[in-house]
Order: structure tokens, then sequence, then C-alpha cells
């Protein structure tokens, strides 16, 4: 990187004076591009940081600190939108042309004034500033200063960009969030929920049953703000945006999971919605998740056991990694066991179902980011989970130390007789999610052998401390929630946690980008179903834990955690 | 471009009159003996790698922050290079306030964007570990998105540490470091 030193204060003067006597430097559009071509490279400059030649985005922050581009990109801090965000006291401000080409005042902040805590203003940002033009913002990117002269905060790079690829970065700032989404507008939300049909009645009711509510609620809210204005009441500007009507689809997928993009596709063009809310299925959540990822349709919260593991997935938020998770958690739990002989054996019994073999991918990808050998698997049948003598000869083969049961309930009866077949130590792992019920029903001479993934709370819950109808009453994870698929709770949480959040932070910026966008930058909630769930950009499956746990005596037996809720 | 480089040979002899933009306190912590995970998975006893013989820098943050922490390492990548052109190798600790995110898989692979060399680890844990780590530090939040940017210096000669509260540039930083490495 080219050394050059910079003063803030220097370069204002000389852009006064610059100023004062010339015009600023042109940044006409590039002529030699096509449109979709601009956007292309311009969006690659955005969020990879990567210029058109290939190489990365060189900048400085405070004079000497060089950074670039591949520690992180605009997107980083304006994020995908274009609509800035608010992270550690620091307001970073809106980058789309819509806004960089009107006068601007941002939101109040705790840096605008002297802090009461006493800490050190770091965060000062710029309040009120004129429109920008591409020149003015050509020079502001490049050192930090409006064109009213006041100097951006130190956390903004300043980058050191061509004429050229300055004229790209900002012809696609122009383009972004440009049009609002569909499915918004000024007066009504319209969403969808989509259910499956392998869902029962039961759990299809848990479902809807909030989110029902939760629409009417926002239409009999409207009705509300509707006589406030009636009876001569002037709204502040704000308001407006806290009361919208809005509209529930239910997307009905029917048959095979192959026909389900052209069915979601069938639902959407008929009427586009803004935002799935939720949804349930009991089968692979996958298909939906690539319809939105095509659509950049945002899918919050759908309640599913086989979500998409992905790093790059963007527009579905998941509780967590369903289970997954659960196997992921074995695979860290037994890394952290000091005590566990290297040369234990450990095998897997898989059922050959989806659960079963969504258990044992979670443990082996995690056991593979942990580097550890890969482990004897052997996947059977229901059925040939149940002939004795086979599954008796499978033990005695590998004469396992550990052994992985990554199957339903039909085998828990018969744990008394498996376990004094494996070696030492002689541990037993089982998902309760796919135990269910049955779950407290393992039998108490082999319960300090069983260890069950439980990736709910354990600790009491005693509701939000800002108070309103919630329980303050301590809720404890007892056995009879083993069969609690907890669709209702958690589609509440759903709503009224994150969704409802984001909805009243996206005010009049329709874009369902920047819906996503709000919601990543969420502060923790301490939820009625998980110890925490936690957002961050980037971060979409927000509950992060799961428990080993141990069954205690009493056929309501207590549950006994012998891990922690996250397990590194 | 041509203002910039225009600025820039102006500038060179000016860059460091600006009044400090930080604020600096001397400050005594009672570490609590605990311990944490690093970006390799190892078990680290924190307070055996913080009384360390040469100066140790410790900063909290969080593998997805948008806004302070690739600044704070930014910082830390700046000021290892420098101190590796000058045959120093300074122990740099960053550690998550975002435990439950940020694994060892995430740590490494934050380390590894940033060009991290060795002496530069990432620390996480659970999450009342991580509690008593940043109120022994006084830079105790309940949640992330509240942090702000800290960096503090330990001096091997004493056990004090000098506290470094702003957004600070490469040079500041490497002064700092020198004062209490005694360069």
């Amino acid at each position: 990187m080219i050394r050059i030193q910079f003063s803030i204060t220097l370069l204002a003067a000389l852009l006064f004076i610059s100023c004062a006597t010339n015009s600023y430097a042109a940044v006409p559009p590039p002529r030699d591009l096509p449109k979709a071509e601009i956007i292309r490279l311009g969006e690659r400059m955005y969020r990879n940081g990567t210029l058109p030649s290939g190489k990365v985005m060189e900048a400085y922050i405070r004079d000497d600190v060089e950074v670039d581009s591949s520690f992180f990109s605009c997107s980083s801090c304006h994020l995908r939108a274009g609509l800035g965000s608010f992270e550690g006291g620091v307001v970073t401000p809106p980058t789309t042309g819509t806004k960089l080409y009107k006068p601007y005042q941002r939101p109040p902040s705790m840096g605008d004034t002297v802090d009461q805590a006493g800490r050190f203003i770091y965060a000062k940002t710029v309040i009120e500033r004129p429109a920008y033009t591409r020149e003015t913002l050509a020079i502001a990117m490049r050192t930090g200063i409006d064109p009213a002269g006041q100097v951006f905060n130190d956390v903004m790079p300043r980058y050191l960009l061509s004429d050229s690829d300055m004229s790209i970065l900002i012809s696609y700032l122009e383009t972004l969030s440009a049009e609002p989404s569909p499915g918004a507008s000024s007066s009504e939300f319209r969403f969808a929920t989509i259910i499956s049909d392998d869902v029962s009645q039961e759990d299809r009711q848990a479902l809807l049953m909030p989110l029902q509510r939760f629409i009417a609620q926002k239409n009999q809210q409207m009705g509300m703000y509707k006589d406030f204005i009636k009876f001569g009441y002037a709204p502040t500007a704000e308001m407006k945006y806290a009361f919208r009507n809005a509209h529930l689809d239910v997307w009905e997928l029917k048959g095979a999971p192959e026909t389900w993009q052209n069915q979601l596709a069938a639902y959407y063009n008929n009427k586009p919605v803004f935002a799935v809310l939720g949804g349930i299925s009991n089968r692979d959540w996958r298909p939906v998740h690539d319809f939105c990822e095509a659509q950049r349709l945002p899918c919050l919260f759908p309640i599913t056991d086989f979500p998409v593991v992905s790093e790059t997935g963007w527009y579905t938020y998941y509780f967590n990694k369903g289970y997954g998770q659960e196997g992921e958690a074995v695979a860290h739990y037994l890394n952290r066991m000091d005590k566990l002989p290297a040369e234990t054996q450990i095998l897997q019994i898989i059922q050959d179902s989806p659960a079963g073999k969504a258990l044992a991918a979670g443990f082996e990808t995690g056991w593979k980011e942990l580097e550890r050998r890969p482990v004897k698997s052997v996947t059977l049948t229901a059925s040939q989970l149940l002939d004795q003598m086979s599954l008796g000869k499978l033990l005695a083969k590998h004469k396992p130390g550990v052994l992985l049961l990554w199957t339903d309930a039909g085998l828990l009866q018969r744990l008394p007789k498996l376990i004094p077949k494996l070696g030492g130590p002689g541990m037993v792992f089982v998902s309760s999610s796919y135990l269910g019920e049955k779950t407290a029903t393992i039998a108490e001479t082999v319960r300090d052998k069983v260890y069950i993934t439980y990736p709910y709370r354990l600790t009491p819950y005693v509701g939000p401390k800002t108070g309103g109808f919630d329980a303050k009453v301590p809720i404890l994870a007892s056995a009879k929630d083993f069969g609690d698929r907890r669709i209702a709770s958690r589609s509440t949480t759903m709503l009224q946690q994150a969704t409802l959040q984001g909805l009243n932070l996206i005010y009049d910026n329709l874009y369902r980008d920047h819906l996503i966008d709000v919601m990543s930058m969420q502060m923790d909630v301490v939820a009625l179903d998980y110890e925490r769930i936690s957002f961050g950009p980037g971060q979409r499956y927000v509950s992060k834990g799961c428990y080993i746990i141990q069954l205690g005596p009493g056929t309501a037996p207590p549950l006994l955690p012998r891990s922690g809720w996250v397990i590194h | 471009m041509l203002i910039v480089s225009a600025a820039s040979a102006l500038a060179a002899s000016t860059a460091h009159a600006d009044a400090r933009k930080y604020k600096r306190t001397v400050e005594k912590y009672n570490i609590p003996d605990i311990t944490l995970i690093n970006q390799d998975g190892k078990k680290v006893r924190l307070v055996s790698l913080l009384n360390s013989n040469q100066p140790v820098v410790v900063a909290f943050i969080y593998g997805t922050c948008t806004t302070i922490c690739p600044v704070l390492s930014a910082g830390f990548v700046n000021l290892q290079n420098k101190l590796l052109t000058f045959g120093q190798q300074p122990r740099l600790i960053s550690i998550t306030i975002d435990p439950e995110n940020d694994s060892p898989k995430v740590m490494k692979n934050y380390l590894k964007r940033y060009r991290a060399k060795p002496g530069w680890d990432f620390l996480t844990g659970s999450r009342s570990d991580i509690d008593k780590v940043m109120k022994a530090f006084n830079a105790y939040i309940p949640d992330k998105m509240s942090h702000y940017p800290l960096n503090m210096i330990r001096n091997p000669k004493n056990g004090t540490w000098v506290r470094l509260f702003g957004i600070m540039s490469s040079m500041e930083l490497l002064e700092e470091y020198q004062s209490v490495a005694g360069k």
C-alpha cells in the first residue's frame, strides 16, 4: 500500500480554498459500461470491497491506520440496504443515492451530549448536512469531509479510489435501495406464512394462533390511530410508520417438496408479500429457503428441525441449526472431555430417517472442524434397529466406549441390555428432540450412562424486565417439556421480539434488505425457550446453545445439565 | 486523487498536530483466574497469558462487529506489523464480547482475514467468564451492541494497565506501547 499520511484539518482547509476558487472535479457516470455491469461492479465494491480490477480497496483511518477491504467493506457498517446502522454508540448514516442527494439530519444519539457516565466521547458523528453531489460525495469518500466542511467520525475510512472506480461506486449507490420492495406501502404490510401438508392440525393451529392475533392487533391499532386523527390530534412524523394495516396470506404447500418452489412462485406472483412470518414443516426447509434467497424475500424464523445450514444464506432467519445443532453439541462435548481416552471407540448408530441423518451430519461436521478422526457409522432402518441379535453383534464387533444413538424412542427400553455391551466409559448420547416425550422414560438404572441433547432453556425464565403482561413467575424446564415443540411460544418470540422490532425500526424505508439489516443489529434477547438469542451482521441462527443433560431419578426427573449452554 | 496527493505532501509534518483524541488513564485490575479458549480451541489460563514479561495489549471485540472492532483490529494489525519491523513481537489479545457466536472457528477465520501473525490471540469462553473479564477491566456491557473502543496495555514491570479509550492512530498506539515497553 502506498504510504500517504493525511492531515484532515489541512485537507479541509485545502478543500475550502479549492471550493472558493474552482468547481469540484467532475465525476461523470461511467460511459463505457452498460448499466448492469456498473451495478455488478459497484455491488462487488460495496459488499465485498473488491475493485473492478479484482484488487482490494485501500483506505486510512485516523491518518495512518492502514486498512483494506479484506478486513471490512462499505456494507459492513452501512449494511446491505445502505440505510446505515447504529452500533457501539456510532450512528452510521445512509449511503443510498436517494438519501445522499437530499439534505440529511440523523437521529439523535447518546454521543451528541456530554456522556452522563463520564465516558470519553468518541462516537460523535455529523448531525446535519446539505445534499451531496457526485463530486462532493467523491471528496467525502476520499477525505472524510462533507459538503459543509464537517469532518466524519474517525471510524469511517478515507478511501484511495481512482476516478473510474469512484464513478462506478457512486453510480451503484444511486441504484441502491432506489425502489421500495413489493408487499409494503405507506398504509399496509402484506405477509405470508408457509405450512406444508405433513403438519398436524394441532401444530398448524399452534403456529397460526399467534400470527393471526398479531395481524389482528396491528389492524386494531390502525383503527385506534384513525380515531386518534379523526378527533383532531396531530400525529408526530414517526407515528404513521408505527401504524399500518397488515394482511397475512397462508401459503399451503402440498405434495412432493420438488414441487414446492413452483407452488411458492404461484402464490408470490399472485400477491407478492413483504416477508414470510414463520411457517412450519416437518420436512427439509431447503426448497423454501432457496425460493426466498432467489426472491430476496425475508423468511423469519420458521419452525423447522431441518434448516439449511449455510454461512452465506441471507434471507432466512432460523432459531437454530435444528437437529444439526444437537449433533454438533455432542461433538464439542466429547472433544472437551479431558478424561476420555484418545483411543476410545465412538460408534454412531443412525436411524435411516431425515432426523437420524441430520443428527449424524451435525456431529460429523462439528467433529471434522475439531480436526478429529472420523468415527464409525452404521445406518439402520427402524426394523433393523429392533433386531436384537444383529444389534448385539454390531456392538460386540466395535465395542464402542461411546455410542451415539441417533434413533427415535423405539430403542429406549432396550438400553439397559445394550449399555453393558459397551466398552469403557460406556456413554450413550441421544437427542431429546428425536425421542420426544419418551425421553423421560429412560430406565433409571442407566440414567448415569445416558447423555441427552437439549437445545432449550434450563435456567428460570422470569419474563422481560420491562413489565407488561408477561408472567414474572420463574418458568423452569422439566421432563414434560421433552414432547413440546414450542410452536406457539417460539412464534410469539419471533413476532414480539424480533419481527415487530424490525418492522418498527424500518420507518419509511420499505426495503426487505433493510428489514434483514435492522434485525441483525438488534440487542440480544432473553427468550422463553432459549437461554439467549443473539444477533449480529450475517448471523442467521439466533440461538447458539444446546445443553448436554442427564436425567435425575423418578418419573418426572429433574434435568441435570452436564455442559454449559454453548460448548466451544 | 490529486487533491489527496497534494495535501499529503503538505500534511506530513503536521500529521500528529491534532489534539489527543483518546482518553488515557493508568489503572490496576484484578484479573479473575479463569480459563478461556483460543482460536485453536486450546484452553488458556487468562492470568498466565497476561502475566508476561513484555507488554500485553488487550481489546474487547466480536467477530461480526461492523463499526468499532474492525478499527480496533486494524490498529492491532498495524501495531503488530510496525513492531515486527523493529524486531519486537507484541502480545496482542482480543477477547470476544459475543461468546455464543465466536467459536474457535469464527475466531480463527477472523484472525486470518486480518492477516494476524503469531502473537495475536483471540479468546472466547462461557458467557459468565466473559462477563467476569469485562467487569475486571471495568468494561462490562450487558450487550455487545453497546460496546466502545478500548485498548489496554499491561506494564510488565508493575502490572498496571494503561487504559486507552477512543479511536487511536497507529502512531499513538505505537507510542503508548513503546512507552510501556520502556523503548
